[in-house]
């Protein structure tokens, strides 16, 4: 036990004393340097190397006695040297395999162990960058001091201007390069590195770890919020971020849609509203090409809509959960409510709010885009807060587990809600102390479909299409419920929740003259009718039996008179 | 013959005005209702044409409003609810001459005269049409109308739907309370006698007839009434 007590110090010490012994070793050759120095103090001695640069090979010799090598034989580093054959001719390809190659010798005194402990960051650069690159090569001193009178931004370029990375958790390897030519005619130029990655300085490199490539690029995109506060506020309102906090890694965080270093202004890259949408969207380009708007950017018309006019920039919302998207189109069609009173008017008065009646309740691209499929959309919205009522909120209420909400809401699991369904859906939250209502929308089916906004002339202007019963465009009634990921979970409805008695409660609010008429009051009115016609009828048919009797009072016959 | 003045001109007017444009609302309403079943006119057509008829109502209803409230003959309309049992008895005596009196040949309980125009049931009827279901369907109407322009009042109803269930209700009990109306117009003495007067403003009473207005002199209904016709056709 003792043996082995004896043995471990032996070793711990053995160890430590290890560097000491080789500095030792060779400062004792110190006095041999001025060997070498015989020659390599001469300005003008270069090496040509095989890539055609020139390698200087003069020391200063003051300088190099003045660093913390100063008592350290050329020897020590460059080992592969030997004077019985020196100068030898050495094939170097170029400068910087030289520094390289020569850098790995750094590690015969300077362990990984102790680099990482002293600054873990070598951990990740030892494997790429030369030494030489940060610490110099003969005059060697801490990067600090070395780069002391360094640019802040220059400072951290002396690493990351080479194509070093980042080894992350699942093993995929993240570039930290930076291209300083883009980085300097980015919008960012004038920024400091250190204004975004704050944690970093010229003294503070923190070792970070990540578990994947896509971990690192959401949380760096978290730092735009810093100076982009609007935006980020947005963002936090869209459904992208909804997505992401979902656990859909393909939701784009900033540097998605905006790049990295090479940030360009919003205002003079005007198809970042378009290229950035296409990485993920890029089947509603063919869509979007083939309208109006798509043709006139093509013209190139730099003012018309690209997606983010409509969808918005940051705060891009659920195309099926939101009624913003006419707010992108009115942004342009500043008029459109007193244009459309040109023929959308009840008399005496044309009023712009009686089309702005219509823009609530119908999609701008349900009537401007004539092929498309249209359907009737009734979202679940609380009353109170007026915002829809998300599945996560539905299980919570009803205390069911999430696969089997669509069982609790299409109770028969045929596939469609019926109005009594619906019904059953607003009663049984009315119970739970949950006041709802299905708000109601024209929108047009397919996300594709939306996108190809045709001519003015040919938009519907056909009052018929939808204020009539069993009207054309009310044949495709569907329940919408929000998904916590932001997105849309859309289950098909009976066309007849929209003239059902069961409906009218939970579906107060939305009413289109002529297609949601409740049908039982239809056969009141009938029965109303019938019974207006039947009491003269039946009245006078009692005059006439009775007629007699008038008679013969009037005759004094056993009348009154 | 003897005649009785009943309605002055700004009435007859709100009358007629209010009938014709009742029957081609009805008509319109339906057809917007009913489209598919219906083929009187155009959805663009019905539409406006009710709108149109739909503020002209509002119009005259302040006809109505501005005559009665400013000569105070309002209260022929207010059912003399102080003597409820008295009221009550009244009305059945009237209910009951519509549906076995006037067969036999009996008297018509009440005589109308400027004052006192409406029987019972008229009064009780006219006054729930006039102070409620008529505004509550220019209203329900005006905000189907323009729903934004009156969104908070829509939304405080509870939703379009309900408005619309309103309308409807409504139209509905119009459209059967106009034939009936129409059919107890005829029930005067003659069958245009209480047609005619809502033209002229004046009935004319006959004393042999069965179960018109005045037959009765008891009352001295009639002198009364025609001193009255007089002062009033002068100011007519």
């Amino acid at each position: 036990m003792c043996k082995k007590k004896f043995l471990s110090i032996f070793l711990l010490v053995s160890f430590m004393l290890y560097p000491m012994y080789i500095y030792a070793a060779k400062a004792g050759s110190a006095e041999n340097n001025k060997l070498c120095l015989q020659c390599h103090l001469d300005k003008t001695m270069t090496k040509k190397l095989l890539n055609k640069e020139i390698l200087s090979l003069y020391i200063n010799g003051s300088e190099f006695a003045a660093s913390v090598h100063g008592k350290v034989s050329c020897s020590g580093c460059h080992i592969d040297i030997n004077m019985d054959n020196h100068p030898q001719s050495k094939r170097i390809q170029s400068r910087s395999e030289y520094a390289l190659s020569v850098s790995r010798n750094c590690s015969i005194c300077h362990t990984e162990a102790q680099l990482n402990q002293r600054q873990p960051i070598h951990k990740a650069l030892a494997a790429k960058g030369p030494c030489i690159e940060c610490h110099g090569s003969h005059y060697i001193r801490p990067t600090a001091i070395n780069k002391a009178g360094v640019q802040e931004n220059a400072y951290c370029l002396t690493c990351h201007r080479n194509k070093i990375s980042m080894r992350m958790q699942n093993g995929e390897a993240l570039s930290v390069y930076v291209d300083e030519n883009s980085f300097a005619s980015s919008v960012h130029a004038k920024l400091l590195c250190k204004d975004c990655h704050s944690e970093f300085s010229k003294t503070q490199h923190p070792v970070r770890s990540f578990n994947s490539r896509r971990a690192y690029t959401i949380t760096a995109s978290e730092l735009c919020g810093k100076c982009h506060k609007e935006a980020a506020k947005l963002y936090e309102m869209s459904v992208h971020i909804d997505q992401l906090k979902g656990g859909n890694e393909k939701a784009p965080s900033c540097v998605d849609c905006h790049g990295d270093h090479s940030i360009a202004s919003p205002k003079k890259d005007k198809n970042i509203g378009i290229v950035s949408c296409n990485k993920c969207h890029s089947d509603m380009s063919p869509s979007y090409e083939a309208s109006m708007h798509g043709k006139a950017r093509i013209k190139g018309n730099e003012k018309a809509p690209a997606c983010s006019s409509c969808h918005n920039a940051h705060n891009v919302e659920s195309a099926k959960m939101t009624t913003k998207i006419k707010d992108g189109c009115l942004k342009c069609h500043k008029d459109a409510a007193k244009l459309h009173t040109k023929w959308l008017y009840n008399p005496p008065v044309k009023l712009s709010t009686f089309s702005i009646a219509h823009f609530d309740a119908v999609s701008c691209a349900a009537c401007h885009s004539p092929n498309a499929e249209r359907g009737i959309y009734l979202t679940l919205t609380s009353r109170k807060t007026n915002k829809p009522i998300s599945d996560d909120e539905l299980t919570k209420i009803f205390g069911i587990e999430p696969d089997v909400l669509i069982k609790k809401l299409d109770s028969d699991s045929d596939g469609m809600i019926s109005q009594k369904e619906m019904w059953n859906i607003f009663a049984q939250l009315f119970k739970h102390g949950v006041r709802v209502t299905f708000t109601g929308n024209m929108d047009v089916q397919k996300a594709t479909e939306a996108h190809m906004i045709a001519s003015k002339a040919e938009g519907v202007k056909d009052c018929d299409k939808c204020h009539k019963p069993d009207a054309e465009l009310f044949q495709n009634v569907f329940i919408v419920i929000k998904k916590s990921d932001g997105k849309p979970l859309i289950i098909p409805a009976k066309k007849e929740v929209l003239i059902s008695v069961y409906s009218i409660i939970p579906m107060s609010k939305f009413y289109v003259l002529g297609s949601t008429s409740v049908k039982l009051l239809d056969i009141i009115f009938i029965v109303a009718l019938i019974g207006g016609i039947a009491v003269p009828i039946g009245h006078i048919s009692f005059r006439i039996i009775t007629s007699p009797i008038r008679a013969l009072r009037r005759m004094g016959k056993g009348g009154k008179k | 013959m003897t005649r009785i003045f009943l309605h002055p001109l700004p009435i007859r007017i709100w009358h007629w005005v209010n009938a014709l444009a009742f029957i081609i609302l009805i008509l319109t309403g339906a057809q917007i209702k009913l489209g598919n079943a219906i083929h009187f006119f155009s959805f663009q057509t019905a539409v406006k044409i009710h709108s149109w008829l739909g503020w002209l109502l509002v119009f005259n209803y302040f006809i109505w409003v501005i005559y009665y409230f400013s000569t105070g003959n309002i209260k022929i309309y207010i059912p003399p609810l102080h003597r409820p049992v008295e009221f009550a008895k009244k009305a059945l005596r009237q209910a009951k001459f519509y549906g076995w009196g006037i067969m036999v040949g009996d008297e018509n309980p009440h005589h109308s005269t400027f004052e006192n125009k409406f029987n019972p049931m008229q009064q009780v009827s006219y006054l729930m049409i006039m102070v409620a279901l008529i505004p509550l369907q220019l209203i329900t109407g005006m905000l189907l109308w323009d729903p934004k322009l009156f969104e908070p009042v829509v939304n405080l109803a509870g939703g379009l739907q309900i408005i619309d269930l309103i309308h409807v209700f409504l139209w509905i009990f119009f459209s059967a309370f106009i034939i009936v109306h129409f059919y107890l117009a005829t029930l005067g003495h003659t069958p245009m006698a209480h047609i005619t007067a809502m033209f002229t403003g004046y009935e004319e009473l006959h004393d042999d007839h069965g179960h018109g207005h005045g037959e009765s002199h008891e009352h001295g209904h009639e002198e009364h009434s025609e001193s009255h016709a007089q002062d009033k056709s002068h100011s007519h």
